[in-house]
């Protein structure tokens, strides 16, 4: 069955179009910092070190992607997955095949989770791609957080290009699983509704409005729990010394959105009524 | 899959007391009673909305009832059925992936199932589709009558005991509609038992041994089309003044009941003859043009066509 699901999901524009946006717009970044310089001010300061070194090309570019681009196009994977298969009439022939629901929703989850961790991966690989031979490599430049930014640019420190690519690679692993939660929850509409629209703008909608949220200081506490805050808790990383306590936080922090949307998403395909 | 389970002679399909409710007061299918023996080409004819669909979606499992059950070859219909890979059915309407070949759609519609890669048989199936090199062709190029046939393909890809085909001719030209029931009596031929839903009469007149007849979510009637197709007691008269033969009627000892319909009236006689009517309506000044025989399937049918247009 996941053949099947691979065998029907690859030949889509749709797909290509997703994973290609993902590999263009790095390089797109890249030819736009070297043409035009490093960029200014950022909050983690991170992207003003952008041209230092090819290496830090693929960090900006998970920087810049993370929040939006990618979002939009996990919430496409996830949330088309069923009720694309409900749009089509095609989720009917195939559970009188007959294929168990369990067994249909696992493996679409099994082919979203790939097609998640390949769209985050594109980012760093065509960073790397685009970034070295722009500006070389060189030791990667990293943010101190003890120091100041004056100019728009922080003091940093250096790190080697083999650690930095360890770091990268962790950082990758950490930016697709800070997806889980909104691939969760566009997944379990998509087993609920049979617009395909509608799930992937719901999921879409699920990051956005915990961004917005936890903007806003007046919630407290209360942000520390929003699937989005520790989004970024991988930045640490590119530091002179390592931090990984937020990572940890924000690796444990999808876990309970991740299991009470599957869940709910098992539950409820299991007893729906097929009307398409 | 346990064929021990279920004896062999268990009937194809089994219906009983099916309801569906959906949300509000309606039902959509009321305490629907009705059985398909092996062999049977099996007509469900309703007009459109009369719960057909819903019935047969119940039946394979993609809908849950809310009273009753249902059982195919023996063996109680539950969401994805493991007996449901001895059935091939068309639901509603042909349904594929866009963006694939008609020969890709049959080759994961069947990958996707329990049935080993060997039982597929494919050459059969591209023969009932009848597309040609259409067949590699992307789905979405193909008309609605094309579609139609490929899903047809796909319900016979793997022999199957028992062949669901929810209107099996929409979209269809009268050529390929008579190719299909002619592909009907070809399977019952072949001991495969067909249940076939339709809004067309004269469908179910032709290639069917058995019906039901279904109306707002109800059974109206059921039994074999000989019995359901033989004379009845009431005839259908073309007349010019229609006011003039109704209060003519309307005074007549033995008329029970008049009905309008497009190319007449249906009027239902018990303990008189057609000619005496008609002899009094001639004698009363209304010319008949013609006086046919109607029967049993016919005027269920009408009869529920009628109650539906107010």
């Amino acid at each position: 069955m996941i053949g099947v699901e691979l065998r029907k999901q690859l030949p889509r524009a749709r797909t290509w179009v997703a994973l290609l946006v993902m590999a263009v717009v790095p390089v797109i970044m890249t030819i736009g910092f070297a043409v035009g310089g490093p960029p200014h001010d950022h909050d983690n300061g991170l992207f003003a070190l952008s041209t230092r070194s090819g290496l830090n090309m693929p960090v900006s570019a998970l920087t810049l992607m993370q929040n939006f681009l990618l979002v939009i196009v996990v919430a496409l994977f996830a949330g088309e997955t069923v009720s694309g298969e409900a749009s089509w009439g095609t989720l009917r022939y195939l559970l009188i095949r007959p294929v168990t629901r369990t067994r249909l929703l696992a493996s679409k989850l099994a082919i979203v989770a790939l097609l998640v961790v390949l769209a985050t991966l594109l980012i760093p690989i065509f960073g790397l791609a685009a970034g070295l031979p722009a500006f070389g490599w060189h030791d990667v430049a990293v943010v101190n957080p003890q120091s100041q930014v004056t100019d728009g640019i922080p003091t940093f420190g250096l790190l080697d290009p083999a650690s930095a690519l360890w770091r990268l690679l962790a950082a990758t692993g950490y930016v697709a699983w800070t997806m889980a939660s909104t691939v969760a929850f566009a997944f379990l509409l998509s087993a609920l509704i049979d617009s395909p629209f509608g799930a992937v703008f719901g999921g879409l909608a699920f990051a956005i409005v915990s961004q917005i949220l936890d903007n806003i200081p007046s919630f407290g506490n209360v942000r520390y729990g929003l699937p989005t805050h520790y989004w970024h808790a991988w930045t640490q990383l590119f530091a002179p010394t390592v931090h990984a306590g937020d990572m940890v936080t924000g690796t444990l922090t999808q876990l309970p959105y991740v299991a009470v949307f599957l869940a709910l998403a098992f539950a409820a395909f299991r007893r729906k009524d097929i009307l398409t | 899959m346990d064929h021990g389970a279920a004896p062999d002679d268990a009937p194809a399909v089994v219906i009983d007391g099916l309801t569906k409710s959906f949300s509000d007061e309606v039902l959509a299918v009321d305490d629907v009673h009705f059985t398909v023996g092996r062999g049977q080409v099996f007509g469900l004819l309703g007009p459109n909305g009369a719960g057909k669909t819903t019935a047969l979606r119940m039946l394979l499992g993609l809908i849950r009832p809310s009273a009753g059950s249902a059982s195919i070859l023996g063996e109680r219909v539950r969401p994805s059925a493991p007996v449901l890979a001895r059935v091939g059915a068309l639901v509603e309407s042909p349904a594929f992936v866009p963006h694939l070949s008609g020969l890709a759609n049959l080759h994961l519609y069947w990958a996707a199932g329990p049935n080993p890669h060997d039982d597929m048989h494919l050459d059969a199936a591209l023969k009932v589709a009848g597309l040609g090199d259409a067949v590699r062709r992307k789905v979405r190029t193909y008309s609605q009558g094309m579609r139609q046939r490929l899903g047809l393909a796909q319900a016979l890809l793997g022999r199957p005991e028992l062949v669901i085909l929810d209107e099996p001719t929409n979209g269809m030209d009268p050529q390929q509609m008579r190719e299909v029931r002619r592909l009907m009596t070809r399977l019952a031929d072949d001991g495969t038992t067909v249940l076939l839903s339709s809004h067309l009469l004269a469908e179910v007149e032709q290639v069917c041994t058995h019906a039901a007849v279904m109306n707002r979510g109800r059974l109206v009637t059921t039994g074999t089309v000989a019995a359901l197709t033989g004379p009845s007691n009431s005839v259908l008269l073309d007349v010019d003044d229609r006011g003039l033969a109704r209060s003519i009627l309307g005074v007549t000892t033995g008329v029970v009941d008049v009905g309008e319909q497009d190319d007449g009236l249906v009027v239902r006689l018990q303990g008189i003859r057609s000619s005496d009517v008609v002899a009094r309506l001639v004698h009363g000044g209304v010319a008949v043009e013609q006086a046919m025989a109607r029967r049993h399937l016919e005027d269920a049918f009408i009869e529920l066509l009628a109650e539906d247009t107010p």
